[in-house]
C-alpha cells in the first residue's frame, strides 16, 4: 500500500515494513536535541538513576536560548550541560556562541532526509525542510529517549497543501504561512503530518522551506515535509559527513492524503499576524501606521543569511525611524559569518540597527524585552502575551522585508513598494 | 595653579584657588548610564516635587548596562528614562547599542578641555585625558544641585604627580603599567587627590591610551585624574569635530610652570611586566606570575577599559589564524558603534570569528552582567573590564581577573591564564 513520508519514515525507524494512520509505533529517532534545557533532562536522568546512554551519537545539545548566561542560575545551568556532553562525550555539542540549535543543526549536516529528529523545541518541525521528520517532545521524554533511544508515537494522518504560481514582489514564504495559519487556524493540522507539494515549490530556497516547515507548526502540524528534491541535495551534500547517507524519502504516487488544499501564491499580499495569536492574522492593509517601538529580525523562522539579505537590501543607504530600536539576531555563527564577509553586518548597522551575537535571542525573551504598553514587530514565529516582556506589551509577526520597511517609517509598513 | 585648580577656579568665577578651598562651580555636562539615570530620575521625580531642570542640553544619558533588555524590569527601567528624557527635552539620550558611556560622549565630541563634567559613574574621571575636569557623583547630588542648578561644590583637591619613564617591554600595554600603578598605591593611596599622569612615557601614548590612566584614577580613590594638556590633547579634540560645522570653542588649560604637588612618585615603565587584578579586588594587583597557569572559562576583551579599536587589533593580531582553547568563550565587546563598524570593515571581527570569538553588541559588556557574563560558582573569567568585585558577575565565588587585551588573548588561546610574552604575535 502507498505511503506519505511520515508513514515511510515512522515506519522505517520502527522496524515495520508499513504503518497505517493512528497506529501507535515505537519508534527510535535518529537524534535527538536538547536546547538549552538540556539540564533539565539531565536531572531528570539522574532522578530516574539513569547511567546509560542508549547511544551518545543520537544526542545533540545546543545551547541557544539565554546565550549567553545573564544570571547565576542559568550560567550554573548551563554548565550543568556542559559538563553532561563532556562526561558522555556528546560530539554533537554546540555552546553559546554557536546560535540556533535547528539552523545548527542543519547547516553542520547532522539533519538528512528520512531522519526521525526529536528535540526540547516545538519548532522541530523545521527538519522537515530538508526532507527529515521533525517533531517537539518535553525534556522529561527527552531523558527517557537519551536513555532507551525510543519513543512511541501515533502515526499522523496528512495533509497536502500544494503551491502553484509565484510571490509577488516584497511577498515571501512568511507571508504564505501567516495566511496559512490565519486561513486554517491555530489547531487546523492538528496532530498531522503536512506535505508540501506543487509547480512552486522547486523554485523554493531551502531558506524559504525552513521559514515554511518551521512555522507549519503553528497550525498544530506534527511534523512537516518539503519533499527532497535537487535543491535540496545541492545543499546538503557539502554538509553531510557520509554524503552516501543521502537517500531521499517521498511519498507514494497513490499514498493517501485526508485533505488536498491548493494555493496561488501569486495571489498572496504581505500579512501580519497580530497580538496575541499567531492565527490573528491580517492582510497589511488593514494593520499598516500601527506605531512600533521595536523590531526585530532574527528566530529559527526567519533570522537565516536571506532574511538579513532581504532586510538589508531595504535598509541600504537608509536610516532607520529615531523612534524605533532595529535588534538584529542572526540566527547562527555561520550566518553572521557570511553577513560579515559580504558587507550585509555593515548595511544593517548603518542604518541604525543593533546586531547582537547570534542565537535565539528576542524571540525566547533574551533580550529585547518590553516594558508595558510598547509594540514589536518581529520576524519570529510567535506573538503570544508576555513573550517578549511585558504581559501589557504587544507583537505583530511579519516577514522580514516587512520588518525592514516598517523600521524605516516608525510603523507597519507594506514592503512591496521597495521591489 | 595647574589644569584641576584652573578649571575649578574659572568655573566657580574666581582668580585663583587652593586645595583645601571648597567652591561652587558650574557643571558642563551630567553624564548617567542606564542603571544611573534611572535612579536619578527617581530621586528628581519622588524627592524634589516641582523642580525643573536648569538645562537640559547639559544632560546626557547613555545606555551601555543593557545592548538589548534581558528582563521586564530592566525594559521598564528603559523605558522610564526614554520618557523623562522626552518629557524635560533631554535630546542627549544615546539608546541601547551606542556603546560604553564614557566612549559615546567621547566620540560625540560632547567634552571640550576646561570643562566640568560630572557624571553617576566612578569612571568619569576619564575626560582629564582631554584636559577637563571629569568625577563622579552620588545620585542624589547629581539631581538636586546638578540637575535644578547646574552646579556642583568641590572641595580643591591636592594634586600626586605621577612621573612615568622608560619604554615598556613589547607585550606590556597601557593596561598593565596603569593598573600597576593602582597596585603600587593601594585602592585608599590617593583618597581625594588629583592625580597627574605625566613624564615621558605618557606623552608618548596616544590620547586613547593616557585616558586608560584617569579611567582608573577612583580605583586609588583619586577625586580626579589628568594628563596635562598639550599638542596632543588639542589634535585629539579638534579630530572629534572633524565633520562638524561649527566646532565649539575652548581653550587649553595646561599647568603653570610652578605648580605644587602633594607628593611625586617615579614608575620607571621598563621594569613592569603583564600586571592582572585578581580577585577580589581591583587593587590585589599581581605581576603575572603570580596568577599563570588558573585556568579560565570566560574571556573578554570589552567593557570602559577594553574594547577599543587598539584593544580589538591587539586581540586580533594575538588569534589571526589560530583557535581558541576548546573550554574558553571569548566575548568581544566593542566600545561603540564607530569602532564596531571599523573593526567589521578592518576584517578583524572576521579574524576574531574564525578563532572562535563571539562578537556583541557596543555595550559595557560584561560588567554587572545584565545581557552577559554571569559566571556559574567555579567559573573563572579574565576580562579587559574595570571591575572584578564578587558577585558583580554572576555568583559570589566565581572569580574575575582583569588584565590586558594581549594577556587576555593570551589566556583565552591556552584555556588559562598565560604571559603574552610567551606568545608569537603576527
Amino acid at each position: 500500500m502507498s505511503q506519505t513520508i511520515a508513514e515511510k519514515i515512522l515506519a522505517a525507524k520502527a522496524g515495520l515494513d508499513r504503518v497505517t494512520p493512528g497506529q501507535i509505533v515505537d519508534a527510535y529517532p535518529d537524534l535527538v536535541m536538547s536546547h538549552t534545557a538540556t539540564w533539565r533532562s539531565v536531572s531528570v536522568m539522574k532522578k530516574i538513576g539513569a547511567k546509560h546512554l542508549y547511544d551518545p551519537n543520537r544526542l545533540a545539545i545546543v545551547l541557544d536560548h539565554i546565550s549567553p548566561a545573564k544570571t547565576e542560575k542559568y550560567a550554573s545551568d548551563q554548565q550543568t550541560s556542559r559538563n553532561f556532553a563532556r562526561e558522555y562525550g556528546i560530539e554533537k555539542f554546540y555552546d553559546v556562541d554557536a546560535g540556533i540549535a535547528h539552523l545548527v543543526l542543519m547547516e553542520n549536516g547532522h539533519v538528512k532526509p528520512g531522519d526521525l529528529i526529536v528535540g526540547t523545541d516545538s519548532h522541530c518541525t523545521i527538519y522537515g525542510a530538508l526532507g527529515a521528520l521533525g517533531s517537539g517532545i518535553g525534556y522529561t521524554e527527552v531523558a527517557s529517549v537519551w536513555v532507551t533511544g525510543k519513543l512511541w508515537m501515533k502515526v499522523p494522518t496528512t495533509i497536502k497543501l500544494i503551491l502553484n504560481g509565484r510571490f509577488a514582489p516584497g511577498v515571501s514564504a512568511k507571508d504564505l504561512m501567516l495566511h496559512l495559519i490565519g486561513t486554517l487556524g491555530a489547531d487546523g493540522c492538528g496532530y498531522k503530518s503536512v506535505e508540501f507539494d506543487g509547480s512552486a515549490l522547486p523554485e523554493m530556497s531551502i531558506s524559504e522551506r525552513m521559514t515554511m516547515a518551521n512555522l507549519a507548526m503553528e497550525m498544530g502540524s506534527k511534523c512537516v515535509f518539503i519533499p527532497p528534491d535537487e535543491k535540496t541535495r545541492e545543499w546538503l551534500l557539502p554538509r553531510l559527513k557520509d554524503p552516501a547517507s543521502y537517500r531521499p524519502v517521498v511519498a507514494d504516487q497513490n499514498a493517501v492524503y485526508e485533505q488536498s488544499i491548493e494555493i496561488d501564491l501569486s495571489k498572496l499580499t504581505p500579512m501580519i499576524a497580530c497580538p496575541h495569536q499567531v492565527e490573528n492574522t491580517k492582510p497589511i492593509a488593514e494593520v499598516m501606521g500601527t506605531r512600533i517601538d521595536q523590531a526585530f529580525l532574527g528566530s529559527c523562522a526567519n533570522g537565516k543569511y536571506e532574511d538579513l539579505v532581504v532586510a538589508a537590501n531595504i535598509l541600504a543607504g537608509r536610516k532607520i525611524d529615531p523612534r524605533v530600536r532595529l535588534i538584529v539576531t542572526p540566527g547562527s555563527k555561520q550566518i553572521m559569518l557570511e553577513a560579515m564577509r559580504s558587507g550585509v553586518l555593515a548595511t544593517l548597522i548603518e542604518s541604525g540597527a543593533l546586531v547582537t551575537n547570534p542565537g535565539c535571542g528576542a524571540c525566547a525573551g533574551d533580550g529585547g524585552t518590553m516594558a508595558d504598553g510598547e509594540v514589536s514587530l518581529s520576524t519570529a514565529n510567535r506573538n503570544f502575551v508576555g513573550r517578549m516582556g511585558s504581559n501589557k506589551s504587544s507583537i505583530y509577526l511579519s516577514s522580514p522585508a516587512t520588518l525592514a520597511a516598517s523600521a524605516l517609517k516608525g510603523v507597519i509598513a507594506d514592503p512591496r513598494e521597495f521591489f | 595653579m595647574n589644569m584641576v585648580e584652573k578649571i575649578l577656579a574659572r568655573k566657580s568665577g574666581q582668580q585663583s584657588v587652593t586645595p583645601g578651598d571648597v567652591v561652587l562651580a558650574d557643571i558642563d555636562l551630567m553624564l548617567m548610564h542606564d542603571l544611573s539615570a534611572n535612579f536619578v530620575m527617581k530621586v528628581f521625580e519622588n524627592e524634589m516635587e516641582g523642580a525643573s531642570i536648569a538645562d537640559p542640553s547639559k544632560l546626557v544619558f547613555a545606555f551601555d548596562h543593557n545592548f538589548a533588555p534581558a528582563t521586564r524590569d530592566a525594559a521598564e527601567a528603559l523605558a522610564a528614562v526614554r520618557r523623562f528624557a522626552k518629557k524635560h527635552k533631554v535630546k542627549n539620550l544615546f539608546d541601547s547599542g551606542c556603546g560604553s558611556i564614557h566612549h559615546v560622549v567621547m566620540e560625540a565630541g560632547l567634552v571640550t578641555p576646561g570643562m566640568i563634567v560630572i557624571g553617576c559613574d566612578s569612571h568619569s574621571p576619564i575626560y582629564g585625558a582631554i584636559g577637563a575636569f571629569g568625577t563622579g557623583v552620588g545620585n542624589n547630588s547629581m539631581a538636586a544641585l546638578g540637575f535644578t542648578q547646574n552646579k556642583g561644590w568641590f572641595k580643591v583637591p591636592e594634586t600626586i604627580k605621577i612621573h612615568f619613564h622608560g619604554t615598556p617591554m613589547a607585550t606590556v600595554q597601557p593596561r598593565d603599567i596603569s593598573q600597576f600603578l593602582v597596585g603600587k598605591l593601594g585602592e585608599d593611596g590617593a583618597i581625594y587627590k588629583a592625580l597627574e599622569y605625566a613624564g615621558p612615557y605618557i606623552e608618548s601614548l596616544d590620547v586613547n591610551d593616557r585616558a586608560l590612566f584617569p579611567l582608573q584614577a577612583i580605583d586609588v580613590g583619586g577625586k580626579c585624574g589628568f594628563v596635562n594638556p598639550d599638542e596632543k590633547t588639542l589634535r585629539h579634540v579638534r579630530q572629534l569635530f572633524g565633520a562638524r560645522a561649527s566646532a565649539p570653542e575652548f581653550e587649553l588649560l595646561p599647568n603653570d610652570p610652578d605648580c605644587r604637588y602633594a607628593d611625586i612618585i617615579d614608575i620607571d615603565v621598563s621594569r613592569i611586566e603583564p600586571q592582572v587584578a585578581c580577585p577580589p579586588t581591583v587593587g590585589n594587583v599581581k605581576p603575572i606570575d603570580a596568577v599563570v597557569g588558573t585556568p579560565i572559562n570566560v574571556a573578554e576583551a570589552g567593557g570602559s577599559t577594553g574594547g577599543r579599536l587598539s584593544d580589538i587589533r591587539a586581540l586580533a593580531r594575538c588569534l589571526a589564524n589560530r583557535r581558541i582553547h576548546p573550554d574558553v568563550r571569548l566575548q568581544v565587546v566593542p566600545a561603540s558603534r564607530d569602532i564596531y563598524l571599523a573593526a567589521l570593515k578592518e576584517g578583524l571581527f572576521e579574524t576574531l570569528h574564525l578563532a572562535g570569538a563571539n562578537i556583541f553588541p557596543p555595550s559595557a559588556g560584561s560588567n554587572q552582567a545584565f545581557n552577559m557574563g554571569a559566571l556559574a560558582e567555579d567559573e573563572v573569567m579574565i576580562s579587559t573590564q574595570a571591575r572584578n568585585f564578587p558577585g558583580r558577575n554572576g555568583h559570589p565565588k566565581a572569580r574575575h581577573f582583569l588584565a590586558s587585551a594581549l594577556t587576555v588573548a593570551a589566556s583565552a588561546l591556552a584555556g588559562k591564564i598565560t604571559d603574552p610574552r610567551t606568545l608569537e604575535v603576527q
